[in-house]
């Protein structure tokens, strides 16, 4: 049943992974030295050029220009910046208040843990998209409304986790006897409940990024995401969707950033998961 | 049991009106829905009438507990831009949203149960690599794209199907494969994740050691547990579908509830918004009941508590 | 090989289709009786069909012009055409007469005559209708007096040159059945004088017009017409390239190529929306006020080639902010010359530039491009712009307060009459969403509006023209064009104001 496998094999799909968030990330924080031109620089007699390879496409612009002249590469490159921040953000503030709830509810028991669990059950049955519509539609887009938005619609699953975890955790002997030296609680949860609940943490967190991008592009198709004077893949995506015919590389190019980062997120998250946890629920 | 189930609709109820509470605030804090409802020029005095007539001058409480009071009866109010009762607009919607989300739902399950059980029980061979890469660009790819890229095969280059709109079955066809494609990716990786994790647990190698065959081992044991978490997830999709599947509504002009409901955010129909989303977290809330009514048909071993 | 692609796709649609009307014993979307009807796709659906709730040309306002006549209609050129009155004629400076057709019933077998008349410009007068519905307030109007069965006068406050405009769209309902029906049940079930009566009405999806037999004019070519509601303009597009789509309203004058096809042509004309970048004088950037910054940006900006290359030629540059033909045609566009921008702005003393930002909102398709092209050609004068999407509710707010914070994209005025166009930009206007304020242009204006003599009038209007064009509160940009895509299989001539009127369409 179980055979032993080599290192590389067993931690392939996690390395593919690594290695494609790795880039992602590189191109975000190096996007002024990678992207041949400045992403809003507008060209209107060179517009809808096709990518390189493609008859009537020219090295200057590798993946061609978009609706108004500018260079998609380095639109691309520069989307990159907003994309990871907008999940990078979300990912912290969601587990920033998803752990610190998880780990009161379950630390704490009693009363505490019945009145979250009630928000937790309250915020699992308020349909997410309409939420997010709903708060983006009547406040207004931009960058840290939406971060706002998916935090507050990923917290539930950081919570859910950190919660079982922690009230497995504290059952353990090692608490009890920090408990009884008269330890404070701060420092309870600090040195012993925190660095226990890490790893599921991270795996959601893993996969929460790939969500968080993902969401942000459908959030722009909707008209309610960020929508700033540098794109984000999402925002670059919709911006195009009335060429898919005709320039189909308008679509394409951040499309398929964003289907790659997305699976570097998922590959991670599955990998971390069987390395930490492989009964993780999810 | 009875209790059980008594407690569980008990919290259902705080649920709703949690939920009806900040959909009520959080849609009353900004924006002056007269402003988007009286044209760019009309004059101030029909303005000031308008919201009257409306009943937007009265405090925000008495907004809300009119609001309770109506809808315990049944009445959610009449929509703003429309002028018509929003329980009746909701309910027009309703049949078109339940086809597709059904449709939708029922195609992903066929894909991800028969596809997760496969490759869980192929591991690690080339059918399980192929499928499960196939699932995570699946899970990837934004989903409009994917409803767009099959209008312009199948619909404008092969004219097989309708391009859009509600009427026969061939309607039906492209959105609910729209939706079926992102939800049994999904779905299939937690089928395959669930059964893997099933297939190693002591009792099944128990099970397989006292020498039952394999497919007695297989239906018995596995593929009942397997389910569990599958029901939950399962669950949960449907109900999202149910409260409106906005992009997939949009691009293919379905007339559901998830395009009542975005136009309805737009135009700042406050009571056709307060109106959708109790809808919709009350579907919520009933199908994650179900579901934890589904958990005793398959697993004996869950207590209600 | 495209033939053969055909063929084997035609047998393989025919396969499917029969099986799935087999499957389902559903009809398979075919008409046995007459011609297939006419479908006409727009984002939108119908809102109301309460004649008195118009508020938005297409779709609902074409399926109200279907349903109900007014006593006039505007024609494509805006002037008044008979239609319920059949003549008209001003008694005194405040008194207008008009004489109705005698031979016009409802659908509910209810007359039309001058009671009717009078029943329903009252009910326009209550809330909730007041708000939308402007025939009062526009006009003055304070008295309907009822002289005989077909004779009317109406009367109102000071002399008006807005009557019949106004009168356009002001709809009449059969006058019982509106009073004594419930608004909630009036809004879906119209009864009117019109060349249709309603079918039948599935919201969010479509809505069916027949042709009313007991119509008093002429019946349309189209015996059924279908608006439907297709919110993506790809799905539109597709749709209409796959035949299933007549007519197909709203398409972004960047994609008009690909309307074309072997089943469909697309149609482009000017409409009648100024489009301009707004130029909020008491917004966030002082420079602002000065007219010689105005008119810098104005220079600064290559309008023409914005037309070439992000509209596909499909409309012209502004050259008055009266829409033609009573635009004064002695102005002409500010010429495309950075130059000169640079020392205009020099000479008000910001040779460096400013900071300023640039607003749009969903209201208008492109607004987004449109300021995104504005902002490049600004930059080289040293304005360094901040691009900021505004929701739409906060947009109409900020609108109405004249509060915007520096430049923002918007249009106005969908239609020709040069006082009404005029009196936006007076001191004060609910609608001046710049803030401009000349009292010299609102005394020109005010004196037009009451001037009864066609020629003086036109000359204080052409005063007022010039004055404004070069104080600049606006950077004009173009008038919005429509596109729309039309199926080889009907004929329509498209209206510039972009109500459609299926009882014009021709059915080959």
């Amino acid at each position: 049943m179980i055979r032993a496998q080599p290192f590389l094999r067993r931690n392939a799909l996690g390395l593919i992974g690594l290695t494609i968030l790795f880039v992602a990330v590189a191109c975000a924080l190096a996007a002024p030295y990678v992207a041949p031109y400045s992403p809003t620089s507008i060209s209107l007699v060179a517009r809808m050029k096709p990518p390189a390879w493609i008859e009537g496409g020219s090295l200057s612009h590798l993946l061609g220009t978009d609706n108004l002249g500018r260079d998609i590469l380095s639109r691309v490159v520069h989307g990159a910046r907003i994309s990871l921040a907008v999940g990078f953000a979300a990912v912290i503030l969601g587990a920033l208040i998803g752990s610190t709830i998880g780990i009161l509810a379950g630390y704490f028991g009693g009363w505490i843990d019945s009145g979250l669990s009630f928000l937790i059950d309250v915020q699992l049955s308020f349909p997410f998209t309409l939420l997010a519509i709903f708060l983006l539609a009547t406040f207004g887009g931009g960058f840290w409304p939406v971060v706002l938005v998916l935090a507050l619609a990923t917290w539930v699953n950081y919570a859910r986790v950190v919660r079982g975890k922690v009230m497995s955790v504290k059952g353990q002997d090692f608490v009890h006897a920090a408990q009884t030296v008269g330890v404070p609680t701060l420092g309870i949860l600090r040195h012993h409940i925190l660095p226990n609940a890490v790893s599921p943490i991270i795996v959601v967190a893993s996969f929460s990024m790939a969500q968080a991008i993902l969401t942000e592009a459908a959030l722009s198709f909707l008209g309610v995401g960020v929508d700033g004077s540098n794109p984000s893949w999402g925002t670059m995506l919709n911006d195009g969707r009335s060429y898919l015919q005709s320039a189909w590389w308008l679509t394409a190019m951040p499309g398929i950033a964003i289907a790659l980062t997305v699976l570097g997120g998922n590959l991670c998250g599955d990998w971390l998961q069987d390395r930490f946890d492989p009964r993780l629920a999810r | 049991m009875s209790r059980y189930l008594a407690k569980r609709l008990f919290m259902a109820v705080l649920v709703l009106f949690g939920v009806s509470f900040a959909t009520f605030i959080v849609g009353h804090l900004t924006g002056d829905p007269v402003a988007l409802m009286a044209p760019e020029n009309a004059p101030q005095e029909a303005k000031d009438e308008l919201r009257r007539h409306l009943g937007l001058d009265q405090p925000l409480l008495t907004q809300y507990a009119r609001f309770v009071g109506r809808a315990l009866t049944g009445d959610l109010g009449h929509s703003f831009v429309q002028g018509t009762s929003v329980a009746g607009l909701v309910a027009e919607r309703l049949p078109a949203t339940l086809q597709l989300a059904f449709a939708g739902f029922v195609l992903s399950l066929l894909i991800a149960i028969p596809l997760g059980i496969i490759v869980a029980l192929k591991r690690n061979t080339v059918w399980d690599f192929v499928v499960t890469a196939l699932a995570m660009v699946g899970q990837s790819a934004p989903g409009f794209w994917i409803g767009l890229m099959l209008i312009a095969v199948f619909a404008v280059e092969l004219r097989l199907l309708p391009v859009s709109g509600y009427g026969g079955f061939a309607y039906l066809v492209l959105p609910a494969i729209t939706l079926a494609l992102q939800s049994a990716a999904r779905l299939t990786r937690l089928v395959r994740a669930s059964m893997l994790e099933v297939l190693g647990a002591d009792y099944v190698r128990t099970a397989r050691s006292k020498g039952l065959r394999e497919r007695a081992v297989l239906v018995v044991h596995t593929l009942r547990n397997a389910m569990i978490p599958v029901v939950t997830m399962a669950g949960l999709e449907f109900a999202e579908l149910v409260s409106g599947a906005f992009i997939t509504e949009t691009i293919f002009a379905w007339p559901g509830v998830g395009r009542l409901a975005v136009t309805a955010v737009y135009q700042r129909d406050f009571p056709l918004v307060q109106g959708v989303v109790l809808f919709a977290a009350f579907a919520f809330v009933l199908i994650n009941l179900l579901v934890d009514l589904l958990y005793v048909a398959i697993d004996p071993r869950v207590k209600l508590a | 090989m495209t033939s053969m692609r055909g063929a084997w796709t035609r047998r393989l649609f025919l396969f499917t289709s029969l099986t799935v009307a087999a499957a389902l014993g559903a009809p398979a979307a075919g008409h046995a009786q007459g011609a297939p009807p006419v479908v006409i796709a727009s984002s939108e659906d119908v809102i109301s069909l309460d004649p008195h709730l118009l508020d938005s040309n297409n779709p609902t306002g074409s399926v109200i012009w279907s349903i109900f006549d007014s006593l006039v209609r505007r024609a494509p050129d805006g002037s008044p055409v008979p239609r319920l009155a059949t003549s008209w004629e001003r008694v005194d400076d405040v008194t207008w007469r008009f004489k109705l057709r005698d031979d016009v019933t409802f659908t509910n077998g209810e007359p039309f005559n001058a009671e009717a008349v009078k029943v329903n410009f009252a009910r326009m007068d209550t809330a909730p209708f007041n708000t939308l519905q402007q025939l009062h307030d526009q006009t003055g109007l304070k008295e309907v007096r009822v002289v005989d069965d077909y004779t009317i006068d109406l009367v109102t406050e000071a002399p008006t040159v807005n009557m019949l405009y106004w009168l356009a769209e002001a709809f009449i309902a059969a006058p019982k059945y509106i009073t004594d029906t419930p608004p909630d049940e009036a809004a879906v079930k119209p009864v009117g004088s019109g060349p249709y009566k309603l079918g039948s009405w599935s919201r969010g999806d479509r809505l069916t017009l027949v042709a009313n037999e007991s119509y008093w004019g002429e019946q349309p070519s189209a015996k059924e017409v279908v608006f439907r509601a297709i919110p993506e303009m790809s799905s539109r597009i597709n749709e209409l390239k796959a035949g299933t789509v007549d007519v197909v309203v709203g398409i972004t004058p960047d994609v008009a190529g690909e309307v074309t096809s072997d089943v469909s042509d697309v149609v482009m004309n000017e409409g009648l929306r100024k489009m301009h970048m707004g130029i909020s004088l008491n917004g966030e950037q002082p420079a602002l006020k000065d007219p010689k910054v105005r008119q810098a940006l104005n220079h600064a900006v290559d309008v023409p080639l914005m037309i070439e290359q992000l509209l596909g030629g499909s409309t012209s540059q502004l050259t008055s902010i009266v829409n033609p033909p009573n635009n004064n045609p002695a102005l002409k566009p500010f010429a495309y010359d950075p130059e000169k921008a640079k020392a205009l702005l020099a000479e008000a003393g910001f040779a460096d530039g400013f900071p300023l930002t640039i607003q749009y909102s969903t209201r208008f398709a492109g607004g987004k491009e449109v300021s995104e092209v504005v902002a490049s050609f600004l930059e080289p004068l040293g304005i360094t712009s901040t691009i900021e999407a505004v929701e739409l509710g906060q947009f109409r707010k900020e609108l109405s307060a004249a509060s915007l914070k520096g430049i923002y994209f918007q249009g106005w005025a969908a239609l020709i009459n040069p006082s009404v166009e005029l009196v936006i930009l007076t001191c004060g206007h609910v609608d001046n969403s710049s803030g401009y304020c000349n009292p010299d242009y609102d005394k020109l204006v005010k004196e037009a509006s009451q001037t009864l003599d066609d020629e003086k009038r036109k000359a204080l209007e052409f005063q007022a023209q010039e004055i404004v064009w070069n104080d600049a509160p606006w950077l004009y940009l173009w008038r919005l064009p429509n596109v729309f895509g039309i199926s080889k299989r009907v004929a329509y001539d498209f209206r510039a104001d972009n109500y459609l009127e299926p009882y014009l369409i021709t059915v080959k």
